[in-house]
Parts: C-alpha cells; sequence; structure tokens
C-alpha cells in the first residue's frame, strides 16, 4: 500500500530557485477532479473568491487552446490570470502557460498531474518563473490578491496599531 | 527584519504591495516606482518610507541617484508569514471538494469517454 501521508490540506512549497510546487489530495477520482479544473461552469464554483464576482471563466483543455480567468476586484480593478494551453493528457496532466493580468513579466508555466491514489487523486501543480526575480514577484503580488479577504477579515477585528 | 506584523500593516496597502511587487523584479528610482500609479511622486515617497521602516525595502546610494530595493531576505520572510494565511488558498480547495462531491458517476460518463472508474 501507499505510506505516503495524506495531503487533505494543501501544500505548498518553494524548490530550487524558479518553481512553486502545490500538493493536495482529494477523494474523488482522476477524471472527476479534472472536469472540477477544466469545465468552467465547475471551475467558477469553487475559483470565486469572496467579495470578488468571477467576471469571466474560460477553459479551452486542448494543445493551442486558451484559458482566461478574471475577476472585478472592489475599486473597479479587474485582475486576470490568462495564457495558451501547451500539453493536456486528459485526465492526468496538463501544462498551460499563465500571465498575471497579461504582463510577460509575470509568466509561469504551470504543470499540473492528477495521480490516482487509491480511490483518490493526488494532485501536483508546478509553477516555473523565468528566475528567481520572477518567483519573488509572484510571491509579492501573491499576497496581493487572494489576500484582500484577509486583510478585509483583519481589519473588522481593530487591531491596535 | 522588524516584527512581522510591521510588515503585515505596511502591505495593507494596495499601492505599497504594487510597489513592491515591482521591486521584486529589481531596483527602481522613485520616477519609476511613481510613474504606474495616479498618485503625486511625494506620496510615492511616504509608502517608500513605510516600506523601508517595516523592513521591507532599502535605500541604495548611486552617485545622485537614490534607487530603492528589496532587502535580501524579505520574500523569504514574508514567503514564511504567508504560511500562516495559507488557509485561504486551502479554501479556495475545500470548495473544489464541495464540486466533485456533488458530481455522479451519470455525469462524468457524460462528459468522458474514459470514466476512471471500473466495476472490478
Amino acid at each position: 500500500m501507499n505510506m505516503t501521508p495524506d495531503l487533505t490540506r494543501l501544500q505548498v512549497a518553494q524548490d530550487g530557485e524558479t518553481d512553486i510546487i502545490v500538493r493536495r489530495d482529494f477523494t474523488h477520482p482522476p477524471a472527476r477532479v479534472w472536469r472540477a479544473i477544466t469545465e468552467p461552469a465547475l471551475i467558477r464554483q469553487w475559483m470565486a473568491i469572496q467579495e470578488f464576482p468571477m467576471t469571466r471563466c474560460e477553459m479551452d483543455p486542448r494543445p493551442g487552446g486558451t484559458f482566461h480567468f478574471e475577476w472585478a476586484g472592489a475599486d473597479g480593478n479587474s485582475f486576470f490570470f490568462s495564457g495558451p494551453v501547451e500539453k493536456v493528457d486528459a485526465p492526468h496532466h496538463m501544462t498551460h502557460v499563465e500571465y498575471f493580468n497579461g504582463d510577460p513579466a509575470m509568466r509561469a508555466t504551470i504543470t499540473t498531474d492528477l495521480a490516482a491514489r487509491g480511490t483518490g487523486t493526488r494532485m501536483t501543480m508546478v509553477m516555473r518563473y523565468a528566475n528567481a526575480e520572477a518567483r519573488a514577484a509572484a510571491i509579492a503580488t501573491g499576497m496581493t490578491d487572494g489576500m484582500e479577504d484577509v486583510y478585509g477579515r483583519l481589519e473588522a477585528l481593530q487591531i491596535p496599531e | 527584519m522588524p516584527a512581522l506584523d510591521q510588515s503585515f500593516a505596511a502591505l495593507a496597502d494596495p499601492t505599497r504591495r504594487a510597489i513592491v511587487a515591482r521591486l521584486a523584479r529589481g531596483e527602481a528610482t522613485v520616477q519609476d516606482l511613481a510613474r504606474p500609479f495616479p498618485i503625486s511622486q511625494p506620496a510615492i515617497s511616504r509608502h517608500l518610507k513605510v516600506l523601508e521602516e517595516a523592513g521591507l525595502i532599502e535605500t541604495r546610494i548611486a552617485g545622485t541617484a537614490r534607487p530603492r530595493r528589496l532587502k535580501p531576505d524579505a520574500v523569504e520572510a514574508l514567503w514564511d508569514w504567508l504560511g500562516q494565511y495559507r488557509a485561504l488558498w486551502e479554501a479556495q480547495f475545500q470548495k473544489l471538494d464541495a464540486v466533485l462531491d456533488g458530481l455522479s458517476d451519470e455525469t462524468d460518463q457524460a462528459h468522458s469517454d474514459n470514466p476512471e472508474r471500473s466495476t472490478s
């Protein structure tokens, strides 16, 4: 039997100079996880960020296809991830290129692998940046968008200066 | 590096987060940093002062120029500190779990020629 511990909560790690690796286990088989990460109607259900409606959700999971995920920010600033799909081997593998807000400097190549693990799936995502600086910029911005919620909640707590 | 709480407070402002992201890609002058923002150069300078006091950035003296840059250990410290708030990402994956729970074998069949599950 597989003795690796369950990753029922996500694990995120920096690897080498340029990579960020995300791992997470799911209790459903790869075919089903594949659907949830490639069908726009399903993607919308879990990628919506509280307070930021998802205004565009497109995914064409074929080599030569593209994707575009966009959210409307609080102050009218939208932000988006988009790029070309390069390699697809459904329901186990996809490689795509992701730009943040269309900025060529904010480019990552993302490989997603869904491996059967018992009756479930282990997802491994490797986000590879052009160099250490680009990864640092992604970390600094990564704090930004998903973090609004946290900042909002902390503000509500009124922590003294 | 000062307390991470101070970094956190410094980064509560979206303009300052954008400045940090820009500096992660290399040093820049106040003029360079001010360009993308619809605010005055003195306002940018005030943001830079907050970031500097929080230990996230530093000023290099190059002749008459004063380019700002990210402190070498700032990104590592932010990364470590972000770990505490990774719950947010996890919350998204928990929503994905719920989406998966809502799918059925029948709809899998309708969407895939190669259903993962066998009856053996």
